[in-house]
């Protein structure tokens, strides 16, 4: 199952990708202290204000279009979730779309039905 | 994420999981032979499914007589909900923080 928002931002994809890849961009809105090497494989630490962290490995880049990686707590590898950014360009700007996946690991993993009704309950902001 | 939500996601990511779940929500006690009959699979199958659905939280059993009947614990559904629901809001603000970061000078 997973967790779908979106948000269309009056902004050039290209400059909403730099703000996806580029650290000091990236601790402007995701964390405190980010680092990030965003290619396939690259490694990456996010930390935040609370003192979380996610110790995070890149999973897929295509630049302007999608960055996908997988992130877990270094002190909980249980924890490990999958994070995918997709860009798209529209009418106003660039729509940002993140998926945070729980960890799927059965073969099961078309079976959305559930999912679908609890985001429909969880009511996906759509912010212009 | 709590140590015990991915056999919960685990779990539910099957359809006739799902639906057992929901038979047993809405009835007190099953068997594993009354709810085979709301299906086609066997009652074998069935309780395979049962097995995995009580090994994530989600269903307990008790053994009455011959008898195992199941019922619903929908706890773990609900941390996972909550989960859901928590990880859907921090996206909210980090999304609401980057639109703010792209509207800013320079």
């Amino acid at each position: 199952m997973d967790v779908r928002r979106e948000i269309v931002l009056p902004a050039g994809v290209g400059e909403v990708w730099s703000s996806l890849v580029e650290p000091e961009q990236l601790e402007r809105w995701l964390a405190s202290s980010v680092e990030l090497e965003a290619v396939p494989g690259g490694r990456g630490r996010f930390v935040w204000d609370d003192g979380s962290e996610r110790e995070a490995i890149v999973e897929d880049v295509e630049p302007e279009v999608r960055l996908a990686l997988r992130w877990a707590d270094p002190a909980d590898p249980g924890s490990e979730t999958a994070v995918t950014f997709e860009l798209e360009e529209v009418d106003g700007g660039t729509r940002v779309t993140v998926t945070e996946a729980s960890p799927e690991p059965s073969a099961c993993a078309g079976e959305w039905g559930l999912a679908l009704e609890l985001r429909v309950l969880l009511a996906p902001a759509a912010i212009v | 994420m709590s140590p015990d939500a991915a056999p919960v996601f685990a779990a539910l990511a099957d359809p006739t999981r799902r639906r057992l779940l929901e038979l047993l929500a809405e009835h007190s006690e099953r068997t594993p032979t009354e709810l085979a009959a709301e299906f086609r699979v066997s009652r074998q199958a069935v309780a395979k499914h049962l097995a995995a659905l009580e090994a994530a939280g989600l269903v307990a059993s008790v053994r009455v007589g011959r008898e195992t009947r199941y019922r619903a614990t929908p706890a773990p559904l609900e941390d996972a909900v909550a989960w859901l629901a928590e990880v859907g809001a921090r996206w909210d603000e980090r999304l609401e923080a980057l639109r703010r970061h792209l509207a800013g000078p320079g």
